[in-house]
């Protein structure tokens, strides 16, 4: 080891050399796709005219507000219901009974499957004259608007479906050994099942859930395809929205498109940041 | 390789005891018992249903020829369906994600562990704002990126087919990166001095020590880049600009349609199985542990 401490500068050199190509496209895509999009946003790159540093954009897209709200809400319950099913998954998978193994591998099998795929499936599962209506012999007309309808059922079930297999994955790959010791720990101690699942399970697990829940919720409110597939037609959520006015043959489109994009950014952001600030107190606390 | 540690003689035969996985047996500390176990049981089988439960349209619709509304199953068993995938072009399509997803897999997997060896042993200078770079592909929104590099592509006469390559690549590489990452958490260096100070070259201890040894989390490496490339609907449509034809694409083609569920259900199917297929192989390979080689 003198030889590395001798050649700090050497060693500087390579380790930089080493991280350097995978820097390069990632700056590229985040750096230059984010920023072009900024300045579309802003009027700055126009399809036509001069080049005007301007917010009509973002004051002139019909219903962002009710887009955003609308994609927030989505994400929101289907995060939910993605972190407790997860948490839950984890759970049985971390035990080790046989059935921990069954569902182990069934939600690593769901975690491979494109959301696209899935989004496929549940249309097929869930359409009123889908699987489930079939087997349950319930015609279509008094079978509920799961598909298009009206509570975004299909599009919520989808992702609930896939980013809970996703947040059982990682709770599992990052603190299955860890959590097996302590858990014997507390039962050897007269815990019961109750008591460890809320003072021993659920804390060791939670820095994970947290950041895993943070993943889902920030490819949830950017993901296009689920609700374009699932999702009724108006209001539309930010993604739909987006590529909507971006494929659109109108001029001013392209910044409002732009400007969507923005907001989906500042939306994802914000939750990103809250997620950081709960893990920091997290830690703190541990 | 019969000569490992485990051949040399000790005073005290050193005896590990088995490393315990998730997915071994509970002890009996843990294990339920009345109420608890019916609970556990049923608990398993509502979770084991909802992940289940979106397979079960893949599998009835993709050979089924004739499915008419009131009845509950299939009426009529057969290949329509793959006839009308591949008549879609689902052949072709198949192929093309193939190469995709594995072209974005051989690049996004060396990139990532190379920036996971430097990152891993802390020389590298503003470490903390590169590993913040190299992740924010994860939580940032696709089409947000998309919509501003295709008009960059675009003006720097990027062909389409490199456009989709970089951007995939560029989504791969933070799991590529952290993958590797907790891999060399766990490395020692000690293999690689060893090798070298008996006398190999660097190139030698590269081929026949380092990558050998870390060969299981690359495998795991590659299979997630993989995915994002065999997943990829977005970037493929909008930056590829029609001139990609990938499975996802025709999927979503045909499932906007009406009428067409069981050549749906057999592209899905297609879609689902090879990275079943590769799950299955990087489930075998278990982390290599030189120190207990038989």
């Amino acid at each position: 080891m003198t030889a590395v401490q001798s050649r700090p500068r050497r060693h500087g050199m390579r380790a930089t050399l080493l991280v350097l190509p995978a820097i390069i496209p990632v700056a590229i895509v985040v750096i230059g796709g984010i920023g072009t999009t900024v300045v579309q946003s802003l009027g700055l790159m126009p399809l036509v005219g001069t080049p005007a540093l301007s917010v009509d954009a973002f004051e002139s897209t019909d219903n962002l507000l009710g887009s955003a709200l609308l994609s927030l809400g989505i994400a929101v319950v289907s995060t939910a219901i993605a972190a407790v099913v997860g948490f839950f998954t984890a759970v049985l998978i971390i035990s080790g009974n046989w059935g921990g193994r069954i569902v182990g591998a069934l939600s690593a099998a769901a975690v491979t499957v494109p959301h696209l795929v899935g989004a496929a499936s549940v249309g097929l599962l869930l359409s009123d004259s889908g699987v489930l209506a079939r087997i349950l012999g319930i015609p279509p007309e008094s079978w509920p608007a799961l598909v298009a309808g009206p509570t975004w059922f299909a599009v919520i079930a989808e992702y609930a479906w896939k980013e809970s297999a996703f947040v059982a994955l990682i709770i599992v790959g990052t603190l299955a050994t860890r959590i097996t010791s302590y858990d014997e720990t507390a039962a050897m101690l007269g815990a019961s099942r109750g008591a460890r699942l809320r003072l021993v399970l659920f804390p060791l697990a939670a820095p994970s859930l947290l950041v895993a829940s943070a993943i889902a919720f920030a490819y949830t409110l950017g993901s296009y395809e689920v609700a374009w597939l699932l999702g009724k037609t108006y209001p539309e959520p930010l993604s739909v929205m987006a590529l909507r006015l971006f494929n659109s043959a109108s001029l001013t489109a392209r910044p409002e498109a732009a400007a969507v994009a923005v907001i989906t950014l500042l939306l994802t952001a914000a939750i990103v940041g809250v997620a950081m600030l709960g893990l920091r107190r997290m830690r703190a606390w541990q | 390789m019969s000569a490992g540690t485990t051949s040399v003689s000790l005073d005290k035969p050193v005896v590990h005891p088995p490393r315990r996985m998730p997915g071994d047996h509970g002890s009996p500390l843990t294990q339920s018992r009345g109420v608890a176990r019916v609970l556990r049981i049923v608990s398993t089988a509502l979770i084991a249903l909802w992940f289940a439960l979106p397979f079960l349209p893949l599998v009835l619709w993709s050979f089924a020829n004739q499915w008419m509304h009131p009845a509950a199953f299939p009426m009529e068993a057969g290949t329509d369906g793959l006839t009308a995938a591949i008549a879609n072009g689902g052949g072709l399509a198949f192929l093309h994600s193939l190469l995709l997803s594995l072209v974005v897999a051989v690049i996004a997997t060396p990139l990532g562990a190379m920036a996971a060896r430097a990152l891993s042993r802390g020389h590298v200078r503003f470490g903390k704002a590169i590993t913040v770079l190299l992740f924010s592909p994860v939580l940032l929104p696709p089409f947000a990126a998309v919509l501003g590099l295709n008009v960059l592509l675009l003006r720097a006469w990027v062909p389409p087919a490199v456009g989709v390559v970089l951007v995939l690549v560029a989504v791969a590489i933070p799991y590529t990166t952290f993958s590797m990452r907790a891999a060399y958490a766990a490395y020692d260096d000690g293999f690689d001095d060893a090798a070298r100070t008996l006398g190999a070259s660097s190139r030698l201890t590269l081929w026949r020590i380092h990558l050998p040894l870390i060969a299981p989390a690359l495998a795991r490496s590659a299979f997630l880049a993989f995915l994002v490339g065999w997943s990829d609907y977005l970037i493929t449509l909008v930056v590829g600009g029609g001139h990609m034809i990938t499975l996802p694409l025709i999927i979503a083609s045909s499932a906007s349609g009406v009428g067409n569920e069981s050549s749906v259900a057999v592209l899905s199917l297609s879609a689902v199985i090879p990275p079943l297929i590769l799950l299955g192989f990087i489930a075998r390979t278990r982390n290599l542990d030189p120190g207990k080689q038989r």
